[in-house]
């Protein structure tokens, strides 16, 4: 493996990708330095018939092709020289000390060392997960073979988004026609890390309780307005689907709010004033806060609120049910 | 007291799967330990130096619960072992005292707080129970003029481990020369046997925990079905102990009013209610911690699709609203069977007291007051 040896592109085999990880590179400064200086390490490749795979390099090569340049520098294994399983640990060790994985990269590495390199899932967990950062246990190792399973599109969303280990197991519980369905509505939302988890909750039980399909819930015309609502940006498209979804996870609670908004309505409370029930209608304590700058805008306040008690709508709000 | 345990009738199969028996060697002198040891005569010994050790074990297990369930640690313990019932902030209680004999459980409901509240995974049995004797003896000696109710069934179910370990064999008879004191056996077993041919004195009231056929189906695991439970409360009955009954938790589901109806309508078809000394009520509630934790273990538990939210003490319960229905409800179908039971609700706020029942305890202790008064009324018969 020490000579280097200058390969044509046309006789590497760009669609045998044994010993490839890789998933939504990011090949941007990997072009810019190519374009500017070229190739500083030579790729790896092993020899494979008349062709040749590619075991450390991939960025490198597609840049190369981009580039239009027809051969690159290589060092060469010969087909039988060395195990398989030794050279795609040589390819994650040589990307780990370069340029680090993404979670789904992570995820492809652990699937191909466990169901392709039949590595020991409890020598996966002691061995690769320490290497690849991930705490050593069982629950991380399941995460991410769950995640290496997943459509592409949502493995994007995962790379793109960030999500969690704890976002990535709620989606993992999820089928691919529902993952697809809950991903064409969070994909246009503004999710941080406690959102998406509530989203992903409150979908989850709302279809586990009603006994339907996740895609009948963000199948359903209030959500579809909301996220076909053109103004809205993507916070505020974001709050109302997640009230839509409480209202609809929550109905008695959403009943009690509607009730209490159209009793307050009626009371037709001053600007500046607000009235709030109870935290989770949990008492019948009521609370008022009202705003003033200047005196007389405190004296007008106390005149109209102290006439409240006159009020029919005010006197049957404290007569509530017992 | 060895002497009664020794003289145990032949011990029963324990209905559950126990792989192993951790035995501290502190512990290893002790009859209890003997004796769980003998009754388990199946089940391998281990011999252990560091408990601290094989906790940390289990704990790093995949599902240390459910492992620990498996498996007994005999052990000693130093601390305290009778304390009032922690019961729930800024929320009337009734001034319970837990008896800790055992912690852990082998039966595994979805809804048990034991699994986010306790460090130590294993079905744990203390053995030093002369010191647990001495300390309740102690305590019952300090206010010999109230009447005060002790219970088992706090940190574990009080009977799941009594054909193996007859706890109730020395706590009964214990309890029976005791003047100022009822002792609770709490359960959702049919573990009754060594209780029918004791002497209780009257003093021992053996309750159970009810919930409709379904949830004990879907959440209740490896607990006795409600026909065996009844039948086991019908055996206590006819051998003079007062019965007691917990609707706790009671869950939100489809059909659940049917479901409460039919389990009240057939409890008191096998149990005369006058023999009944208190009924309890509580809505499910959890701490935070606990959903994750259960919905992991069992991810096609129900329990937590009702409408719950935080309360004044953090733990999540129902609307109140909601509560308030099947309280209501609950009590009209009791009070149908008898209108003299003595319903109170456990954990609950004194304003739910006042919507369920037209009135409210005005604290905890007035609460423990209308307990004493109503075991003083048994025990005067």
């Amino acid at each position: 493996m020490k000579t280097i040896r200058m390969i044509s592109l046309r006789q590497i085999d760009l669609s045998d990708e044994t010993f490839s990880v890789n998933f939504l590179a990011d090949l941007q400064s990997l072009r810019s330095s190519i374009q500017e200086i070229g190739l500083i390490q030579p790729v790896i490749l092993r020899e494979k018939g008349d062709r040749y795979q590619i075991v450390c390099g991939f960025r490198r090569i597609r840049v190369l092709g981009e580039l239009q340049s027809p051969e690159a520098a290589s060092r060469m294994v010969r087909e039988n020289d060395v195990e398989e399983f030794k050279l795609f640990s040589l390819a994650l060790h040589e990307n780990l000390t370069t340029r680090g994985f993404n979670a789904v990269e992570k995820a492809l590495a652990l699937d191909k060392l466990i169901h392709y390199f039949r590595i020991d899932p409890t020598v996966a967990i002691r061995t690769y997960l320490p290497l690849l950062s991930l705490e050593t246990n069982e629950k991380i190792l399941k995460t991410f073979l769950s995640l290496a399973r997943m459509e592409d599109e949502v493995k994007r969303y995962v790379v793109k988004e960030e999500v969690s280990r704890s976002n990535i197991r709620r989606l993992a519980a999820f089928n691919t026609e529902e993952r697809k369905a809950v991903l064409s509505l969070i994909s246009c939302l503004k999710l941080g890390e406690n959102r998406l988890k509530e989203i992903l909750t409150l979908l989850e039980e709302i279809a586990q309780r009603d006994q339907c399909l996740l895609k009948e819930i963000v199948d359903r015309p209030e959500l579809h307005a909301i996220v076909s609502h053109k103004e809205l940006t993507p916070s505020q498209r974001t709050d109302r689907v997640k009230t839509a979804l409480m209202n609809l996870r929550f109905p008695r609670m959403h009943q009690l709010e509607e009730g209490f908004e159209q009793k307050k309505k009626e009371l037709d409370l001053p600007p500046g004033v607000s009235l709030h029930h109870d935290l989770h209608f949990e008492g019948k304590r009521l609370k008022m806060e009202f705003h003033f700058e200047t005196l007389e805008e405190y004296q007008s306040l106390l005149a109209e609120l102290f006439t409240l008690p006159e009020k029919k709508a005010f006197q049957k709000m404290l007569e509530e049910e017992n | 007291m060895r002497a009664a345990l020794r003289d145990m009738a032949q011990a029963k199969r324990i209905p559950f799967e126990i792989g192993k028996i951790y035995l501290d060697e502190d512990a290893e002198k002790d009859w209890v330990a003997q004796t769980l040891i003998r009754n388990l005569s199946g089940v391998p010994v281990e011999t252990i130096r560091d408990k601290r050790f094989l906790i940390k074990q289990f704990l790093g297990k995949p599902d240390p619960l459910s492992a620990g369930k498996k498996n007994i640690l005999i052990t000693r313990f130093y601390g305290r072992r009778l304390k009032s019932c922690p019961g729930t902030s800024r929320h009337i209680c009734c001034g319970y005292h837990v008896i800790n004999v055992i912690t852990n459980c082998p039966m595994d409901c979805s809804y048990c707080v034991l699994q986010g509240y306790l460090n130590n995974p294993l079905l744990t049995v203390y053995s030093n129970w002369d010191d647990l004797l001495e300390e309740i003896d102690a305590f019952l000696s300090s206010g010999p003029h109230a009447l005060l109710r002790l219970g088992t069934g706090e940190l574990s179910d009080s009977l799941a481990l009594d054909s193996v370990l007859p706890v109730s064999q020395i706590l009964v008879p214990f309890f029976a020369a005791r003047k100022n004191a009822v002792l609770e056996l709490k359960t959702k077993s049919a573990e009754i046997d060594h209780l029918l041919s004791l002497d209780h004195g009257g003093r021992t009231v053996v309750s159970w925990s009810l919930n409709p056929l379904k949830m004990i189906r879907e959440e209740e695991r490896r607990t006795a079905s409600l026909d065996e439970r009844m039948e086991a409360a019908r055996k206590c009955q006819e051998k003079g102990y007062l019965l007691g009954f917990h609707f706790d938790p009671i869950i939100d589901h489809e059909g659940w009013e049917r479901g409460y109806e039919e389990t009240i309508s057939f409890l008191f078809r096998r149990i005369d209610p006058r023999g009944v000394a208190w009924i309890s009520l509580g809505g499910f509630r959890y701490p935070p911690q606990l959903k994750a934790i259960a919905r992991e273990r069992f991810p096609n538990t129900r329990i937590f699709l009702g409408e719950l939210f935080p309360g004044r003490d953090a733990k999540f319960r129902y609307l109140q609203e909601i509560r308030v229905e099947m309280y209501r409800k609950l009590v009209g179908w009791l009070r149908e069977a008898d209108p003299d039971l003595f319903i109170y609700l456990c954990m609950e706020s004194e304003e739910v007291w006042n919507r369920v029942f037209g009135w409210s305890p005005t604290n905890s202790a007035h609460l423990n007051r209308l307990f004493e008064e109503r075991l003083r009324g048994f025990l005067r018969a």
